[in-house]
């Protein structure tokens, strides 16, 4: 059995899944003392079943979205080695930055040495300021951590108290910018991940649960809890993974769909390819600067059941803020829902109010209430259609690098849009007939985030890149670098090392069952060509665990792979 | 204009070469994208990435002859080439960029207008085709190409020779020195287009300030008289201090300032090998003086300010060539033509053109009909060799966008006679610009294609 737990800002969902059925649901208000809420939904689904029976438990939260929303994390020092290229001046953050001489290439050779006197001089300040988490971000780290190793090292010498985040185990990929951001955050958030995890923990522990502990990452990948320690980050965004998570186990396999989740002031839109859900061509955008969290593609539209609606002149609008509860059920101004109460599509409320909002908008323009709830419909699911076309565009209009990829271009549209959330029940029909798409609201809808933890499974990814001219090779995910001794390093042997690094990964991420399928993301070798003869290769490849979820829910039996 | 982003199509072909151990080949712009990418130079606000689109089997035929046909000329890398600076056109002229960087692979500035294969590693010329997309699509009347590659643009300046809208400027190192051995001073545009070509050939060993030099006296002068609705810079890098095919000294800062002066509508890269040490920087430091990025803290690892220098015995000639093109280009409106050119029906010449790529010598007759009221329909007879077979012997002709009544009717009828006369040539070709119609006649199959382009945008 399979235990899914979605912890979100004002809900905490559980499902219980036996064989691919759902066979106990519940929903609780999330409580600040935590442990309260986390120990009342397992009661509630695990009402005559013995702790003995569940073979895994997954999470998903919003809790460091939420954090860094508000600001709530710890003040970091930043150390940056930035070298040549973009201006300083451009590398501006909250944080207590200072930035080193020293500089690597593309190819992790060193252009310029660390400065051992600015390194004291920026470590005795961040001490000065009483700061203990520092974040050590280089230019190219990845493809060479020289330089963030010294400081790293200097610092567990003389000050072995501190938190100490380098840029190239947190983020391999390039680009300098989102893996500062990755550090800073990583740095910041650890320690109140921590209490988040400890609360989860002994909710469990006192209910006598003791099978593996994962959480759904940002891309609805799973990781071990106690892994997820290490990248907080990548935990971020994890709710919304997992709804659109659910509606893939809600919905018949290799369906393209829109998963819309309309709440209470925002709407988040996500697309299902062929049974896949979208990955975010970039990282995870947070607090408006981008970050190296591998993502689902999901798109938040400010607009929810309890936007604010007015009228300015003789226009009907839709404000992006929300005051209180709809008037329907007393607060005090119209919304999206009153429209839906008067339409008769939501059961929500008070029917009496719902009229008299509408009233008060239409009486000074002459119109009826009931035409002035059709106007709002309209102009929400114009507002939402229109976002999911531009993200089809967008998913269109992705870069390509290769002959092969602008060939290949496709151009494909929905036939399904699939309802979660609160208000999705009422505006789902007029949007799927714009969208000319069929509507659906699965059964468990509004659990849907729970089930998408449940079912979700790790997602692993080796990139392997190597350099036979200067013999050396970095494995992007783990931040590690390596030497090639071997003088005929070939394209085969890099797919060699990389899959065992694959294997070394699952057993990390707890994939105790093997790999199953392998799939190569990207295989290509670069000729180094130097005054006309071949100087060596640069491989570049990358494999991963195949894509998917444990469940079909409904079907009754499990996807071919564990 | 103040808000507006920097536009960018990176398509480093990483799945294309023209050989694998070639300039050309995939690993050119490798550390161009290792660099960028770092940077988060895409992130940023003042630039947007688009993705590359293919241009048509019709763009190409507007502007080039391709023996037999197109599809033989051109692989799918060189459609997605041409077709990302048509697309960033298309958003330059709609307003929804203030300018753009094509940062694509293949080249295309040596292709010229008949193509029967790749010389210069060019096949199709990237520019050529945006200019006669733009003044078809969009009605824009007057361009600017201004070629800062080493190598002398020949390809560029083959096309637009007798075009008076066109203007080509290139700034390269001396042909008597370098690949394809042309592009001297002299050579000045047609007769009805006297000085609208203008060529700086410069000594090997200049460095920035000769650069400089040339742009500030010379370059952004005519430009400021010329007053064209749309500038092209192609931005070959190869006058890099470290570059294995140039001799040049100029430095990726040298670059940045050059594009920020001339303030191209758009950037189209085409030379550059130097692909670790001159390629990422400069590339990064072109993209950032479009989008209006500092770039004072770009500079490449080794560069050693105090090894660049140059004679001043060389200086003082370019000063002095500078001088003198300033005064044709001053004077171009008072030149007595008919004594340059001479007079009657047509003014001719004959061209040789080596195809080093491919090793194919062609030889090429051109005649340019001198007329009152237009610019005068083109008529080139081609007989290439390629040391193999029989040579091809192609007839094209060409008629201006703004070709008068009688200059149309006569291209057609050079078109129709060419198809009777089927002993002497292969292939018969017509582009007629005025109603974007190719035309192409093929002997041995007795067979005609026909192309015709969309209508203008209004």
């Amino acid at each position: 059995m399979y235990i899914g737990l979605d912890v979100g800002g004002t809900f905490t969902d559980a499902v219980l899944l036996e064989k691919g059925q759902v066979s106990a649901w519940t929903k609780v208000p999330t409580r600040r003392e935590l442990l309260t809420s986390l120990l009342e939904a397992f009661d509630n689904i695990m009402a005559g079943v013995g702790a003995e029976m569940v073979d895994r438990v997954v999470l998903s939260t919003t809790m460091i979205t939420n954090l860094i929303a508000e600001k709530k994390y710890d003040p970091v020092g930043l150390v940056l080695i930035p070298g040549p290229g973009l201006d300083h001046d451009c590398y501006k953050y909250s944080a207590e930055t200072h930035i080193l001489d020293g500089a690597i290439d593309y190819r992790g050779r060193e252009i310029a040495p660390l400065d051992h006197r600015q390194v004291e001089e920026a470590l005795a300040r961040i001490n000065s300021m009483k700061l203990k988490k520092v974040a050590v971000v280089g230019k190219f780290s990845s493809r060479n951590n020289k330089h963030e190793m010294e400081v790293f090292e200097k610092i567990r010498r003389d000050s072995p108290d501190w938190h100490v985040e380098v840029g190239h185990k947190v983020a391999g990929q390039l680009n300098y910018p989102r893996r500062i951001m990755s550090t800073l955050l990583t740095c910041a958030t650890r320690e109140k991940y921590q209490y988040f995890t400890r609360s989860v923990l002994s909710a469990l522990e006192s209910r006598g649960i003791n099978c593996p502990v994962y959480i759904l990452k940002a891309d609805g990948g799973t990781m071990p809890l106690e892994t997820s320690l290490a990248t907080p980050v990548e935990t971020i965004f994890s709710g919304p993974a997992a709804s659109i998570l659910g509606v893939q186990a809600l919905i018949p396999p290799g369906e393209t769909a829109v998963v819309v989740d309309i709440g209470g002031t925002t709407s988040d839109l996500a697309l299902i390819l062929s049974g896949q859900p979208l990955l975010s061509s970039k990282g995870a955008c947070i607090d408006g600067q981008m970050t190296h969290v591998r993502a689902l593609a999901v798109k938040s539209v400010p607009i929810g059941g309890d936007s604010v609606v007015e009228r300015v002149g003789k226009e009907i609008v839709i404000l992006t803020e929300r005051i209180g509860p709809p008037y329907c059920m007393g607060g005090p101004m119209p919304t999206p829902t009153d429209a839906l109460k008067v339409l008769r599509l939501t059961r929500l409320g008070d029917s009496r109010k719902a009229w008299e909002a509408m009233q008060m908008l239409g009486n000074p323009l002459g119109i009826e209430a009931w035409e002035v709830a059709a106007r709002i419909t309209m102009l929400v699911t114009g507002m939402i259609t229109c976002e999911i076309n531009n993200m089809f565009r967008n998913w269109e209009q992705e870069p390509a690098y290769r002959v092969w990829e602008v060939l290949q271009k496709r151009k494909i549209r929905p036939n399904t849009v699939v309802g979660v959330g609160g208000a999705a029940s009422g505006f789902l029909t007029q949007i799927a007939a714009a969208l000319d798409c069929y509507p659906v609201i699965p059964p468990y809808a509004r659990v849907a985030n729970a089930i998408g933890a449940a079912v979700a499974r790790p997602t692993l990814q080796v990139s392997l890149r190597a350099d036979t001219e200067q013999g050396i090779y970095s494995i992007q995910e783990e931040g590690c670098q390596g030497a090639i001794k071997d003088r005929h390093f070939s394209e085969e042997k890099a797919m060699d090392l990389a899959t065992e690094w694959l294997w070394r990964r699952a057993e990390k991420y707890g994939l105790k069952d093997g790999l199953g399928e392998v799939e190569v993301i990207r295989k290509e070798v670069y000729n180094m060509v130097r005054d006309w003869v071949t100087s060596g290769r640069l491989i570049d490849v990358a494999v991963q665990t195949r894509r998917g979820i444990l469940h079909y829910i409904g079907t009754g039996v499990a996807t071919s792979e564990k | 204009m103040k808000n507006k982003k920097t536009g960018v199509i990176f398509f480093p072909a990483f799945d294309w070469a023209i050989s694998p151990t070639h300039p050309e080949r995939e690993e050119r712009l490798l550390y161009t994208r290792d660099q960028i990418f770092e940077e988060g130079l895409l992130d940023m606000t003042e630039i947007e990435e688009f993705p590359p689109k293919l241009a048509t089997i019709h763009d190409i035929a507007r502007i080039h002859f391709c023996i037999p046909r197109v599809q033989s000329q051109v692989t799918e890398a060189h459609m997605i080439a041409a077709g990302a600076a048509l697309s960033l056109g298309d958003s330059i002229i709609r307003g929804e960029i203030k300018n753009g960087f094509a940062l694509v692979r293949p080249p295309g500035h040596h292709a010229m207008r008949v193509v029967h294969g790749n010389r210069g590693f060019c096949n199709i010329n990237n520019e050529a085709v945006l200019v006669e997309y733009l003044r078809r699509r969009y009605g824009i009347k007057r361009v600017a190409v201004v070629d800062s590659d080493v190598h002398h643009g020949d390809g560029t300046q083959e096309i637009f020779y007798h075009d008076p809208d066109v203007l080509f400027i290139s700034l390269h190192q001396d042909g008597r020195t370098i690949f394809p051995g042309t592009g001297f001073t002299h050579e000045l545009g047609g007769p009805g287009a006297y000085a609208r070509t203008i060529n700086i050939p410069l000594p090997p060993g200049m460095t920035d300030r000769t650069f400089h030099y040339v742009a500030d006296n010379l370059v952004l002068p005519i430009l400021k008289d010329f007053k064209p609705d749309f500038i092209i810079n192609s931005a070959g890098q190869d006058n890099h201090y470290t570059d294995p095919l140039g001799n040049m000294k100029f430095t990726a800062r040298g670059y940045a300032e050059f594009t920020r002066k001339l303030n191209p509508h758009m950037a189209v890269l085409e030379g550059g090998y130097a692909i670790e040490t001159a390629l990422p920087y400069i590339n990064m430091s072109i993209l950032m003086a479009l989008a209006g990025i500092s770039y004072k803290n770009v500079r490449e690892p080794d560069l050693n300010s105090a090894n660049l220098n140059e004679t001043p015995e060389k200086f003082a000639q370019v000063q002095k060539m500078v001088e003198d093109l300033l005064n044709i280009w001053e004077r171009r409106d008072k030149a007595d033509i008919e004594k340059i050119f001479g007079s009657g029906k047509y003014y001719q010449r004959k061209k040789h053109i080596y195809y080093d790529t491919d090793y194919i010598e062609e030889e090429q007759f051109e005649k340019v009909r001198f007329c009152g009221s237009c610019p005068g329909y083109i008529v080139i007879e081609s007989t290439a060799n390629k040391g193999y077979g029989d040579p091809a012997s192609v007839l094209c002709i060409s008629i201006p966008i703004d070709a008068c009544q009688n200059c149309q009717g006569e291209a057609y009828m050079w078109y129709e006679q060419g198809m009777r006369d089927n002993k002497q040539y292969n292939f018969v070709k017509l582009q007629d610009k005025s109603t974007d119609t190719c035309l192409s006649y093929d002997r041995n199959n007795r067979q005609e294609w026909k192309s015709e382009g969309p209508g203008p945008e209004v």
